[in-house]
């Protein structure tokens, strides 16, 4: 049996964190994107000129999971504290 | 290279009786973009077309409809055809030819008409061979209504209800129950409304003789006979096609050839005895456009330029100078890039050369594997050999130079088909006791060494295992660093882009705060993370003083706004190590899957790979293929597209395309394909 120490819950719980981060960011990336997606290929269906002004559209949301990521590696990587607590 | 080809104004003004010469001649130099007239000078007024151009439109309709019925596309050419004979030709082609195509395309029409005719019939009738009636019996009657049909329960009482006098045959098949009801015609209103309360659907029966089995027998008779008769003649049209295909498309560019140059005075202004021609040629050609009309107009023409203030006020009001990008041909696959987005404007920047730059480095950072980039060059020299239009070829080139830089960094990651593996087999790794030292001291940079080299680099960090935290934190220094360099040469465009167009005040107070601000806010982050105050004090200094520069700027306090976008902008190059990180993620997992999981469970326990059994070997080298195979795709298409994304979003906002697309240069010509020189 392993024993559940506070420093193991703790980073546990970053774990679980940094995995909504991501997760939840994802979605939110994903939803954004639906409604983009179908109008590009609306117009590149008219006018195929358009694919690239229209992946630049589509595109754009896909900052906000790298921003979920970027918080994720935060918690993970770099915050020291409890990057601290992890490794005794 | 980063710049447009330098164009110059031209006119070509000249005599009537010299016109087909000179479009000859210019349409065989394919130099001068012509900018159509527009009518509006008193005095002048729009060509007339030349020559025989009515007769050859007629023509190109005539060979284009035949190569339709024919299924003739464009394609690599085969075989090229001189002019005289394609001359020769033409008239059998076009009325022999095409004649007989024609019938023969007709009559297999008919008969596809007639198969699926026929073939309802036999729909139509299948219901009624659970009928005891001869179809004759169904139609023909004076004083009797028939009503033939699906119903979905037994109709007989309610129809004798409305009709006392009345005949009712029901049959049923697997489906519904089938029902004719013959009444007397003045009951037909009544017996129709009993009918509609069981569901009834009236099937029209076809006016056919005998029973209804028989006659699907003969419909289906007929029909094999008009397959048969279909056949050759399907056949036909192949042979012909294969006939005359190069043929015809020599033709089919003869025809467009001669109707360009019969039509193209269509562009130019007239008068009663001249012409003249407007149009931009590269400035370095036109010397050899003057000298090729002069020679071939006998001196009744005359070319000159039009001196550059002039050009200008054209420019002003509204005449597009056209773009004619200018790179070595390793570069060119990427102008397929830069024109996906929009054509640069001639006063604007070419970017095809920056992307060049970065884009194979991107894509290399993301895949970063050996075993990866071989299997992919290897796929695309295979794809190269059998997609030969240019648009596939370019591509092609494009991913075939990325998957080089993945190779390369394939050696810095010391990835063969994901970390950890084939690496130590090949390369060696470091001893077990050496690691434990490393990742105690907090340097583990991974294990794998170069050979006899050991592992190399400042505090050893080649070959840098990606998963390592040491490492991943590296990474997201190094992505952002290279997020500074791309937006600041994006930025450092942008200024001069606008000074191009003489906004003074955008370059300095639009783009160069920018530029200032993502440049500081990385010292400002670096500062932080290396505990250095100066560095800290520095960046907080200078990017207030470019928020203040943005709202001095012709925006205003609205400029402010952007800062959150600018932010992003270098947070968004954190996916160059995301996405590799997702595919190093799954090749670790593959390789742990097949290696330490199913391999020793199904050898029973086994834990040296001299035990394995043979099943398990197989079963284990299976599921790695399939993993691999789908993270290999999956490690294509997503350093491709986010790349694409970071040059559209991030740097290409900061200098391209906010005055709008250009024109592209579109020289008056035809590239012969088909057709011999």
């Amino acid at each position: 049996m392993v024993a559940i120490t506070d420093a193991g819950t703790m980073y546990g719980l970053i774990a679980v964190g940094a995995g909504l981060a991501t997760g939840l960011a994802g979605i939110g990336a994903g939803v954004g994107e639906q409604g983009i997606g179908a109008a590009v290929v609306g117009v590149v269906a008219e006018e195929p000129g358009f694919l690239g002004k229209g992946l630049f559209l589509m595109l754009l949301p896909e900052t906000l999971i790298i921003f979920g990521l970027a918080v994720s590696l935060i918690l993970m990587f770099a915050w020291t504290p409890f990057a601290g607590l992890v490794t005794p | 290279m980063l710049r447009p080809v330098k164009m110059s104004r031209v006119v070509v003004a000249g005599s009537k009786d010299v016109i087909a010469p000179v479009v000859d001649k210019l349409h065989e130099l394919r130099l001068l973009h012509i900018v159509n007239y527009n009518g509006s000078q008193p005095n002048f007024e729009m060509g007339k077309p030349i020559g025989k151009a009515k007769e050859y439109s007629e023509d190109l309709i005539k060979l284009r409809s035949i190569s339709r019925y024919l299924d003739i596309k464009s394609k690599a050419p085969e075989k090229k055809y001189p002019e005289s004979q394609v001359l020769s030709e033409m008239d059998n082609l076009l009325n022999n030819v095409g004649a007989d195509t024609n019938a023969t395309f007709e009559r297999i029409t008919a008969i596809d008409a007639e198969i699926k005719s026929k073939q309802d019939q036999i729909r139509t009738l299948k219901p009624l061979t659970v009928l005891p009636l001869p179809l004759e019996s169904y139609y023909g009657y004076d004083s009797l209504a028939t009503f033939v049909g699906t119903a979905a329960s037994a109709v007989d009482a309610d129809v004798a209800k409305v009709a006392p006098v009345s005949e009712v045959y029901s049959g049923s098949d697997k489906k519904a129950t089938v029902v004719a009801v013959f009444v007397p015609v003045e009951k037909a209103g009544e017996v129709s409304s009993a009918l509609a309360e069981h569901g009834f659907s009236e099937i029209s029966v076809p006016r056919l003789e005998g029973s209804a089995d028989s006659a699907i027998t003969t419909l289906e008779g007929s029909i094999k006979s008009l397959e048969g008769e279909k056949a050759p003649l399907q056949k036909k049209l192949a042979d012909m096609r294969k006939q005359y295909e190069d043929l015809m498309l020599a033709t089919d560019e003869f025809l467009s050839v001669e109707t360009q140059k019969t039509e193209a005075p269509l562009r130019f202004a007239e008068t009663a005895n001249a012409f003249v021609i407007d149009g931009w040629v590269p400035s370095d050609q036109f010397s050899g456009l003057k000298s090729g009309l002069e020679s071939a107009a006998g001196g009744k023409v005359d070319v000159s330029l039009i001196d550059e203030k002039e050009a200008d006020d054209l420019v002003e009001h509204g005449e597009d100078v056209p773009t004619k990008m200018d790179n070595p041909s390793l570069v060119r696959p990427y102008e397929l890039i830069t024109r996906l987005f929009a054509i640069p404007e001639y006063k604007e920047f070419d970017p095809s050369l920056l992307i060049f730059v970065f884009f194979p480095i991107m894509f290399g950072l993301i895949l970063g594997d050996i075993g990866y980039g071989v299997m992919t060059l290897c796929v695309l020299v295979l794809l190269k050999r059998k997609f030969r239009t240019p648009g596939w070829q370019q591509l092609i080139n494009i991913v075939m130079i990325a998957s080089v830089w993945s190779i390369i960094f394939g050696f810095f990651f010391g990835e063969i088909f994901g970390p950890l593996g084939l690496w130590g087999r090949i390369f060696g790794h470091l001893p077990h006791e050496e690691i434990v030292k490393l990742q105690l001291q907090g340097l583990y940079f991974g294990e794998g060494v170069y050979g006899q080299f050991g592992r190399v680099g400042p505090l050893d960090i080649f070959p840098m295992d990606r998963l390592a935290t040491n490492a991943v934190l590296l990474l997201i220094g190094t992505s952002i660093f290279i997020g500074v360099v791309h937006t600041g040469v994006g930025s450092i465009l942008g200024i001069k882009t606008e000074l191009n167009y003489g906004e003074k005040k955008h370059a300095y107070f639009e783009r160069l705060p920018v530029l200032l601000f993502q440049l500081f806010f990385a010292i400002f982050l670096l500062g932080l993370v290396m505990g250095q105050m100066t560095m800290v004090g520095l960046g907080a200094i200078v990017i207030l003083v470019s928020i203040v520069m943005m709202v001095m700027g012709p925006e205003g306090p609205m400029g402010m706004a952007h800062v959150p976008f600018y932010v992003s902008n270098l947070i968004s190059y954190l996916r160059l190590l995301a996405i590799g990180l997702a595919s190093v993620g799954l090749a670790f997992a593959a390789n742990q899957l097949a290696f330490y999981v199913i391999m020793p469970m199904l050898s029973g326990g086994a834990h040296n790979s001299a035990d394995f059994t043979a099943i398990a070997i197989v079963v284990g080298l299976a599921v790695l293929v399939v993993v691999h195979f789908i993270n290999m795709l999956l490690g294509i298409l997503s350093p491709f597209m986010h790349p694409l994304r970071l040059h559209y979003v991030e740097m290409f906002t900061k200098f391209y395309s906010a005055h709008g697309g250009g024109v592209e240069y579109a020289p008056f010509g035809h590239v012969r394909r088909f057709l011999k020189v």
